[in-house]
């Protein structure tokens, strides 16, 4: 049994914020006040229990209690490239960050694209015992762009929503399809929008900087097109369409006219697009390096006015691990992408709240809330009876980013060796607690 | 004036008092060159590795002799002859260079950011022998040689480039050099070699030669990657030909004698026309020449001027 105190309770959907207590009971929250101190006899009367002993008792006095965080786009990279991170260090590192549920990609090797690797995935987090792990599976077998996978089997294995993501399914009829037959398990379609001729062999976004630095450049178009093709497509099928890691303008136009027709999509912003725009890139900065690449500060703005007016409805990692070996290589021949899990919070509360940019309750709607909804995950909530997953945030707290206190196994982030302002300190899942004063337990 | 840098990785990081005394540095060197005695001992005992990942006879052949003419002893890397082959990253390429005890070391690789990579693992220099599509400083420096050589200076003076400039490290470290030392520079290429954001160079753009032509002191054509036709960047030889090779009726829109430069090696018939490149207006064999004076003068400045700054 738990006592949290003291603490400043955020519930966007229940219209909680204030100071307060939450009791958590038999993995479950079983009582929220607000406004109020509760005695300690009041607590044993609302839990049942007659000994104070039997209760850990958390003061959360200068903190923010959140729901725990939803991540709806990981890179675990197990099976088949533990090197980079396992399921294990994964969700251990998203813990540390302050996620208590995670949707991990299906770009593994093997791609998860039958029912008993969807259930490894799911297992292996369940074995973790830290962040609930929910598979996304392929939506084409082999994320070869052709055939569609057994999106019904997979989804009894326990997979919550289908992508190829890594790739943008090129064809725009399978594309079609998939959002035709996904219809059948009530699962998502998360897309990863990136049209691969317009891509070509670039590695950073299009512009006066990958001029500058002789980079081949990626258009905003690489990704725009695809917007507006999945949205009609998924218009045309009635079809539910996410869509991942949106980084230009131009999308965030396209969507808010498709949210404005009433077609069923969401979409979601990374925290680095937020954050670090192309001219921050240096040339050997290979830690920047991530697909889509960095956009332009006028991108960062339509996307902050995306998240802020509803377009964008998620925010979301792409936690994507590499290897020190594969990140020291000239620019071009290092892979993309940003290692996220243990960094992504602190980076938004440091640049975007503390900042007075994004308020604390549209954080949690964001990263929270709407997938909780859209995935039909539990969580996302304080509502009395729900699952007790729960962060304690400190917005003081500051921290040098550093290898040796990380989860990961991985460490490709631009904030390595650097300060962030903002952690989250104490950590539970299903009312047990996974992380107690910035370490995870074993 | 004492010189600074133990790198040279783009010519961004020159100030035009620096570029002035490599230039002049290069002019005894280039006198050394007419002897017919070519050796001094200058830099004996000195070491100095090239490595060159992408294919170059003329750029490594200009620093072997570079060097070997200053007495340095030098180590040739070329990619088929290395452990490169075998899967070696740059990176523990690099840490055997340094366990080698090299002092100075000179790279040419397809990507951008190579040289920057490289500089930051070694204690020695290291020479940007052309990265990618970044820079290739050492090109820039021999073009302003040969410009101010034939021209007296450069100030005021204008220099039209014309090519493929989207992808030419040639181009980007000629126009940063270039506006330094006070010239004119216009870009001159097809829409799709020019693009919009080439503009954060800071000069004049324009896709029509013949307008750009008059007054221009020197034309710099830029070597044509043929392999851009199946990209899509050009539709033919033919059509680039007519728009943008340089031939001498063409030369004659400048209205004043003009010298045309080109980082070779040419492709005759497509940039420029077989009779111009070998006419008494090309200056191509001239930059040959000149580069190896630079990159001696470069080589010599940044091993101390024969001082005896040990490696280790």
């Amino acid at each position: 049994m738990l006592w949290i105190k003291n603490a400043h309770l955020l519930d966007p959907v229940n219209r909680i914020s204030g100071r307060g207590s939450l009791l958590v009971r038999g993995g479950r929250i079983v009582k929220v006040v607000v406004g109020e101190e509760l005695t300690a006899a009041a607590v044993l009367a609302l839990l049942g229990c007659s000994d104070l002993a039997e209760v850990s008792v958390v003061d959360g006095a200068g903190k923010y209690l959140f729901p725990g965080l939803i991540d709806a786009h990981v890179h675990l990279r197990e099976p088949g490239q533990e090197e980079k991170e396992e399921i294990k260090s994964g969700a251990r590192a998203a813990a540390r960050g302050g996620f208590t549920s995670i949707l991990a990609m299906a770009n593994t090797r093997p791609v998860i694209d039958t029912r008993a690797l969807v259930e490894y995935v799911r297992l292996q987090g369940e074995r973790a015992g830290k962040a609930r792990v929910y598979p996304v599976a392929a939506v084409t077998k082999g994320l070869a762009g052709q055939e569609l996978t057994e999106m019904v089997d997979l989804k009894a294995g326990g997979a919550v929503a289908f992508s190829d993501d890594g790739k943008g399914i090129q064809s725009a009829e399978v594309m079609r399809l998939a959002l035709e037959y996904a219809k059948l398990t009530g699962c998502p379609v998360i897309s990863h929008c990136e049209d691969e001729n317009l891509a070509g062999a670039g590695v950073i976004r299009k512009g006066e900087t990958s001029a500058r630095l002789g980079l081949r450049g990626i258009p905003a178009s690489a990704e725009s097109v695809m917007v507006a093709r999945d949205a009609l497509l998924a218009k045309e099928t009635g079809g539910r369409l996410h869509l991942a890691h949106i980084s230009t303008k131009e999308s965030v136009r396209v969507i808010r006219a498709a949210k404005e027709a009433g077609i069923d999509l969401t979409a979601e912003v990374n925290p680095h697009h937020l954050i670090f725009a192309d001219e921050d890139v240096p040339l050997t900065g290979t830690s920047y390096k991530v697909n889509p690449p960095l956009p332009s500060r006028e991108d960062q703005a339509a996307l902050l006015e995306g998240l802020l007016d509803g377009t964008i409805d998620l925010l979301a990692t792409d936690h994507a691990p590499h290897t020190w070996e594969e990140k020291a290589k000239p620019f071009a021949e290092a892979p993309f992408g940003i290692n996220g899990l243990e960094t992504a919070l602190a980076a938004v509360w440091q640049e975007l709240v503390a900042k007075g940019k994004l308020k604390p309750e549209r954080l949690i709607e964001l990263w929270a809330v709407n997938p909780a909804r859209r995935f039909g995950l539990p969580g996302g909530t304080l509502a009395e009876g729900a699952l007790a997953d729960l962060v304690l945030f400190d917005p003081e707290w500051r921290e040098v980013v550093t290898a040796e206190t990380r989860e990961s196994k991985s460490h490709n982030t631009p904030f390595l060796g650097k300060e962030l302002q903002g952690f989250p300190v104490m950590v539970w899942v299903g009312g047990k607690l996974v992380v107690k004063d910035r370490k995870v337990l074993p | 004036m004492e010189w600074r840098h133990r790198n040279l990785l783009d010519i961004q990081d020159l100030t035009a008092a620096e570029i002035e005394f490599v230039l002049q540095t290069a002019l005894p060197m280039k006198d050394l060159l007419t002897r017919p005695l070519k050796k001094l001992p200058t830099l004996r005992g000195k070491s100095m590795a090239l490595m060159f990942y992408e294919n170059s006879t003329r750029t490594r052949t200009s620093f072997e002799t570079a060097a070997k003419i200053l007495g340095a002893d030098v180590t040739i890397f070329s990619v088929a002859q290395s452990s490169v082959n075998k899967g070696e990253s740059l990176y523990d390429t690099a840490k055997t260079l340094q366990a080698m005890k090299i002092d100075l070391v000179v790279i040419r690789h397809a990507g951008s950011g190579a040289a920057a990579f490289l500089a930051q693992q070694l204690k020695a220099g290291v020479i940007n022998g052309g990265d990618g599509e970044h820079a290739h400083p050492t090109q820039a420096l021999l073009d302003f040689f040969t410009l101010k050589e034939k021209l007296g200076g450069l100030a005021g003076k204008k220099i039209v480039i014309v090519g493929d400039i989207l992808h030419s490290r040639v181009a980007r470290s000629n126009v940063l050099g270039l506006k330094k030392l006070g010239a004119e520079v216009v870009l001159v290429g097809p829409p799709t070699l020019l693009p919009p954001e080439m503009g954060y160079l800071g000069v004049k753009t324009s896709y029509d030669l013949d307008r750009e032509l008059p007054g221009a002191d020197a034309v710099m054509a830029l070597r044509l990657q043929l392999e851009r036709q199946a990209r899509g960047l050009f539709p033919s030889v033919r059509e680039y030909h007519r728009l943008y090779g340089l031939t001498k009726e063409r030369l004659g829109k400048t209205v004043k004698e003009t010298i045309v430069l080109h980082p070779g090696p040419i492709n005759r018939g497509v940039e420029i026309a077989s009779d111009l490149a070998d006419s008494a207006c090309s200056v191509i064999e001239e930059q040959v020449t000149n580069g190896v004076a630079v990159r001696m003068a470069l080589i010599y400045l940044m091993m101390g001027g024969g001082s005896s700054r040990v490696v280790d």
